[in-house]
Protein backbone atom coordinates (compact mmCIF):
# COMPACT_ATOMS: atom_id res chain seq x y z
CA UNK A 1 0.00 0.00 0.00
CA UNK A 2 1.34 3.45 -0.82
CA UNK A 3 1.29 6.15 2.06
CA UNK A 4 -1.12 8.65 -0.07
CA UNK A 5 0.87 12.13 0.42
CA UNK A 6 -1.41 15.03 -1.01
CA UNK A 7 0.04 17.63 -3.37
CA UNK A 8 0.83 19.77 -0.40
CA UNK A 9 2.66 17.63 1.83
CA UNK A 10 4.78 16.51 -1.69
CA UNK A 11 5.74 19.90 -2.81
CA UNK A 12 6.93 20.42 0.77
CA UNK A 13 9.14 17.04 0.44
CA UNK A 14 10.10 18.34 -2.90
CA UNK A 15 10.75 22.00 -1.09
CA UNK A 16 12.93 20.40 1.21
CA UNK A 17 14.65 17.46 -0.41
CA UNK A 18 15.11 18.19 -4.19
CA UNK A 19 15.20 21.94 -3.79
CA UNK A 20 18.91 21.66 -1.80
CA UNK A 21 20.55 20.73 -5.27
CA UNK A 22 20.07 23.60 -7.36
CA UNK A 23 23.60 24.78 -6.96
CA UNK A 24 25.20 21.57 -7.73
CA UNK A 25 22.53 20.99 -10.41
CA UNK A 26 23.46 24.50 -12.00
CA UNK A 27 26.94 24.21 -11.79
CA UNK A 28 26.73 21.12 -13.99
CA UNK A 29 24.84 23.31 -16.26
CA UNK A 30 27.29 25.59 -16.88
CA UNK A 31 29.66 23.16 -17.91
CA UNK A 32 27.27 21.86 -19.96
CA UNK A 33 25.63 24.65 -21.54
CA UNK A 34 29.09 27.22 -20.93
CA UNK A 35 26.34 30.02 -20.72
CA UNK A 36 24.47 30.83 -17.64
CA UNK A 37 21.53 32.06 -19.55
CA UNK A 38 20.70 27.96 -20.81
CA UNK A 39 21.84 27.13 -17.79
CA UNK A 40 19.37 28.58 -15.85
CA UNK A 41 16.90 27.41 -18.31
CA UNK A 42 18.05 24.01 -18.18
CA UNK A 43 17.93 23.84 -14.41
CA UNK A 44 14.65 25.50 -14.65
CA UNK A 45 13.45 22.79 -17.07
CA UNK A 46 15.12 19.80 -15.35
CA UNK A 47 12.97 20.96 -11.98
CA UNK A 48 10.05 21.31 -13.80
CA UNK A 49 10.45 17.71 -14.83
CA UNK A 50 11.28 16.47 -11.38
CA UNK A 51 8.44 18.35 -9.96
CA UNK A 52 6.03 16.74 -12.49
CA UNK A 53 7.03 12.96 -11.88
CA UNK A 54 7.79 13.49 -8.07
CA UNK A 55 4.91 10.99 -7.37
CA UNK A 56 7.10 8.39 -9.15
CA UNK A 57 10.15 9.06 -7.57
CA UNK A 58 10.80 6.47 -4.58
CA UNK A 59 11.10 8.26 -1.69
CA UNK A 60 14.28 7.09 0.15
CA UNK A 61 16.79 6.22 -2.96
CA UNK A 62 18.81 8.29 -4.40
CA UNK A 63 17.27 11.92 -5.51
CA UNK A 64 20.45 13.46 -6.18
CA UNK A 65 21.38 10.71 -8.78
CA UNK A 66 17.44 11.37 -9.76
CA UNK A 67 18.01 14.59 -10.64
CA UNK A 68 21.22 14.51 -12.13
CA UNK A 69 19.88 11.86 -14.63
CA UNK A 70 16.65 14.53 -15.74
CA UNK A 71 19.37 17.11 -15.72
CA UNK A 72 21.39 15.35 -18.57
CA UNK A 73 18.27 13.88 -20.36
CA UNK A 74 16.78 17.33 -20.95
CA UNK A 75 20.52 18.54 -21.67
CA UNK A 76 20.61 15.78 -24.31
CA UNK A 77 17.03 16.17 -25.75
CA UNK A 78 17.02 19.64 -25.91
CA UNK A 79 19.89 21.88 -26.15
CA UNK A 80 22.59 19.28 -27.47
CA UNK A 81 19.87 18.84 -30.44
CA UNK A 82 19.95 22.60 -30.89
CA UNK A 83 23.92 23.41 -30.92
CA UNK A 84 26.08 23.94 -33.92
CA UNK A 85 28.03 21.80 -32.51
CA UNK A 86 27.93 18.39 -34.22
CA UNK A 87 27.23 15.58 -32.18
CA UNK A 88 30.19 13.87 -30.90
CA UNK A 89 31.22 11.01 -31.69
CA UNK A 90 29.92 9.05 -28.84
CA UNK A 91 33.44 8.19 -26.87
CA UNK A 92 32.84 4.68 -26.61
CA UNK A 93 33.44 4.10 -30.28
CA UNK A 94 36.85 5.77 -30.12
CA UNK A 95 38.76 2.88 -30.97
CA UNK A 96 41.82 1.75 -28.48
CA UNK A 97 44.67 2.35 -30.49
CA UNK A 98 44.00 6.03 -30.90
CA UNK A 99 43.26 6.10 -27.24
CA UNK A 100 46.66 4.07 -26.34
CA UNK A 101 48.80 6.15 -28.93
CA UNK A 102 47.64 9.29 -27.04
CA UNK A 103 48.16 7.58 -23.65
CA UNK A 104 52.26 6.78 -25.01
CA UNK A 105 52.79 9.81 -25.82
CA UNK A 106 51.48 11.56 -22.77
CA UNK A 107 54.25 9.07 -21.14
CA UNK A 108 57.30 9.62 -22.89
CA UNK A 109 58.70 11.58 -20.86
CA UNK A 110 59.49 10.63 -16.92
CA UNK A 111 56.14 11.16 -15.16
CA UNK A 112 57.94 13.97 -12.72
CA UNK A 113 58.12 16.00 -15.72
CA UNK A 114 54.65 15.88 -16.41
CA UNK A 115 53.46 16.68 -12.95
CA UNK A 116 55.76 19.86 -13.09
CA UNK A 117 54.16 20.60 -16.25
CA UNK A 118 50.08 19.60 -15.00
CA UNK A 119 51.31 22.02 -12.17
CA UNK A 120 51.53 25.06 -14.14
CA UNK A 121 47.99 24.86 -16.19
CA UNK A 122 45.58 27.27 -15.10
CA UNK A 123 42.26 26.92 -14.67
CA UNK A 124 41.14 27.72 -18.18
CA UNK A 125 43.18 25.48 -20.02
CA UNK A 126 41.92 22.35 -17.04
CA UNK A 127 38.47 23.79 -18.34
CA UNK A 128 39.15 23.73 -22.30
CA UNK A 129 40.82 20.12 -22.05
CA UNK A 130 37.99 19.32 -20.54
CA UNK A 131 35.50 20.83 -22.83
CA UNK A 132 37.42 19.32 -25.78
CA UNK A 133 36.52 15.92 -24.46
CA UNK A 134 33.83 13.57 -26.03
CA UNK A 135 30.46 14.20 -24.10
CA UNK A 136 30.55 10.74 -22.28
CA UNK A 137 33.76 10.90 -21.34
CA UNK A 138 33.78 14.87 -19.51
CA UNK A 139 30.65 13.92 -17.98
CA UNK A 140 32.27 10.42 -16.16
CA UNK A 141 34.88 12.66 -15.03
CA UNK A 142 33.06 15.50 -14.20
CA UNK A 143 30.49 13.35 -12.05
CA UNK A 144 32.93 11.54 -10.74
CA UNK A 145 35.78 14.14 -9.52
CA UNK A 146 33.72 17.39 -8.82
CA UNK A 147 30.12 15.52 -7.87
CA UNK A 148 31.97 13.16 -6.17
CA UNK A 149 29.12 10.49 -7.87
CA UNK A 150 30.46 6.88 -7.22
CA UNK A 151 30.54 4.56 -10.49
CA UNK A 152 27.38 3.45 -9.52
CA UNK A 153 25.49 6.64 -9.29
CA UNK A 154 27.16 7.68 -12.12
CA UNK A 155 25.92 4.68 -14.42
CA UNK A 156 22.69 5.38 -13.13
CA UNK A 157 22.76 8.66 -14.30
CA UNK A 158 24.40 7.86 -17.73
CA UNK A 159 21.71 5.05 -17.73
CA UNK A 160 24.75 2.78 -18.72
CA UNK A 161 26.26 -0.13 -17.31
CA UNK A 162 28.69 0.20 -14.37
CA UNK A 163 31.78 -1.43 -16.59
CA UNK A 164 30.92 1.32 -19.01
CA UNK A 165 31.51 4.35 -16.07
CA UNK A 166 34.60 2.27 -15.12
CA UNK A 167 35.75 2.92 -19.27
CA UNK A 168 34.60 6.17 -19.74
CA UNK A 169 36.49 7.72 -15.98
CA UNK A 170 39.48 5.87 -17.43
CA UNK A 171 39.78 6.61 -20.69
CA UNK A 172 38.28 10.31 -19.88
CA UNK A 173 41.02 11.19 -17.09
CA UNK A 174 43.90 9.53 -19.96
CA UNK A 175 42.41 11.83 -23.07
CA UNK A 176 42.44 14.73 -20.72
CA UNK A 177 46.06 14.14 -19.20
CA UNK A 178 47.40 13.98 -23.23
CA UNK A 179 45.39 17.33 -23.96
CA UNK A 180 47.13 18.64 -20.55
CA UNK A 181 50.50 17.23 -21.12
CA UNK A 182 49.69 19.18 -25.16
CA UNK A 183 49.19 22.28 -23.76
CA UNK A 184 52.28 22.09 -21.10
CA UNK A 185 54.44 21.34 -24.88
CA UNK A 186 52.84 24.27 -26.09
CA UNK A 187 53.54 26.76 -23.38
CA UNK A 188 57.11 25.98 -23.51
CA UNK A 189 57.62 26.40 -26.96
CA UNK A 190 55.62 29.85 -26.72
CA UNK A 191 59.18 30.29 -24.33
CA UNK A 192 56.68 29.58 -21.40
CA UNK A 193 58.66 29.13 -18.03
CA UNK A 194 60.86 26.01 -18.10
CA UNK B 1 55.71 1.26 -18.66
CA UNK B 2 57.45 -1.62 -16.26
CA UNK B 3 60.07 -1.46 -13.58
CA UNK B 4 61.68 -4.29 -15.17
CA UNK B 5 61.08 -6.45 -11.98
CA UNK B 6 58.21 -9.52 -11.99
CA UNK B 7 54.87 -8.71 -10.08
CA UNK B 8 52.28 -10.98 -8.77
CA UNK B 9 49.86 -8.79 -10.91
CA UNK B 10 51.55 -7.49 -14.54
CA UNK B 11 51.69 -3.69 -14.86
CA UNK B 12 48.79 -3.05 -17.69
CA UNK B 13 46.58 -4.57 -15.19
CA UNK B 14 47.60 -2.66 -12.59
CA UNK B 15 47.56 0.35 -14.98
CA UNK B 16 43.64 -0.54 -16.59
CA UNK B 17 42.17 -0.48 -12.94
CA UNK B 18 44.28 2.56 -11.83
CA UNK B 19 41.22 5.07 -12.15
CA UNK B 20 38.99 3.01 -9.93
CA UNK B 21 41.73 2.28 -7.51
CA UNK B 22 41.90 6.42 -7.33
CA UNK B 23 38.35 6.87 -7.09
CA UNK B 24 38.06 4.04 -4.30
CA UNK B 25 36.00 1.95 -6.53
CA UNK B 26 37.45 -1.51 -6.02
CA UNK B 27 36.41 -4.20 -3.57
CA UNK B 28 38.95 -4.95 -0.73
CA UNK B 29 40.91 -7.86 -2.32
CA UNK B 30 41.41 -5.49 -5.60
CA UNK B 31 42.46 -2.75 -3.97
CA UNK B 32 45.17 -5.04 -1.81
CA UNK B 33 46.52 -6.11 -5.18
CA UNK B 34 47.09 -2.93 -6.48
CA UNK B 35 48.49 -1.21 -3.47
CA UNK B 36 50.93 -3.85 -2.56
CA UNK B 37 51.99 -4.42 -6.53
CA UNK B 38 52.33 0.19 -6.34
CA UNK B 39 54.49 -0.21 -3.23
CA UNK B 40 56.73 -2.17 -5.62
CA UNK B 41 56.44 -0.74 -8.74
CA UNK B 42 57.73 3.08 -8.82
CA UNK B 43 56.47 3.73 -12.67
CA UNK B 44 52.77 2.62 -11.32
CA UNK B 45 53.17 4.80 -7.97
CA UNK B 46 53.96 7.59 -10.66
CA UNK B 47 50.78 6.66 -12.10
CA UNK B 48 48.73 6.86 -9.36
CA UNK B 49 50.04 10.30 -8.52
CA UNK B 50 49.67 11.71 -11.59
CA UNK B 51 45.74 10.13 -11.68
CA UNK B 52 45.22 11.57 -8.53
CA UNK B 53 47.01 15.07 -9.40
CA UNK B 54 44.75 14.98 -12.54
CA UNK B 55 41.22 14.77 -10.73
CA UNK B 56 42.61 17.06 -7.64
CA UNK B 57 43.35 19.81 -11.10
CA UNK B 58 39.91 18.93 -12.47
CA UNK B 59 38.44 19.75 -9.12
CA UNK B 60 40.41 23.04 -8.79
CA UNK B 61 39.42 24.46 -11.81
CA UNK B 62 35.66 23.25 -12.20
CA UNK B 63 34.96 23.88 -8.37
CA UNK B 64 31.56 24.70 -7.40
CA UNK B 65 29.43 26.98 -8.67
CA UNK B 66 26.42 29.08 -6.99
CA UNK B 67 23.46 29.52 -8.61
CA UNK B 68 21.73 33.04 -8.94
CA UNK B 69 19.55 33.96 -6.33
CA UNK B 70 16.72 34.42 -8.24
CA UNK B 71 16.93 30.98 -10.27
CA UNK B 72 15.64 29.44 -7.06
CA UNK B 73 12.82 32.07 -7.35
CA UNK B 74 11.86 31.60 -10.59
CA UNK B 75 11.90 28.07 -10.32
CA UNK B 76 8.92 27.80 -7.74
CA UNK B 77 7.11 30.20 -9.37
CA UNK B 78 7.04 28.20 -12.09
CA UNK B 79 6.35 24.40 -10.59
CA UNK B 80 4.49 25.60 -7.64
CA UNK B 81 2.00 27.51 -10.14
CA UNK B 82 0.95 24.02 -11.56
CA UNK B 83 -0.22 20.67 -9.65
CA UNK B 84 2.22 17.75 -9.85
CA UNK B 85 1.65 14.69 -12.05
CA UNK B 86 0.44 17.27 -14.39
Amino acid sequence: MSTEVDDAELAAIFETDAMAYVDQLYGAAMRMTRNPADAEDLVQETYTKAFAAFRSFEQGTNLRAWLFRILRNTYINAYRKAQREPLSTSADELSDPQLLEVDARSTGGTRSAETEALERLGDTEIIEAMQALPEDFRTAVYLADVEGFSYKEIAEIMETPVGTVMSRVHRGRKSLRSLLAQYARDHEDSGGAR
Amino acid sequence: MSCGKPHATPCTEILATMSAYVDGELGAEQFQVIAVHISECAPCESEEVLQRQVKALVVRAVGSSSAPATLRARIRATIYSSGTGN
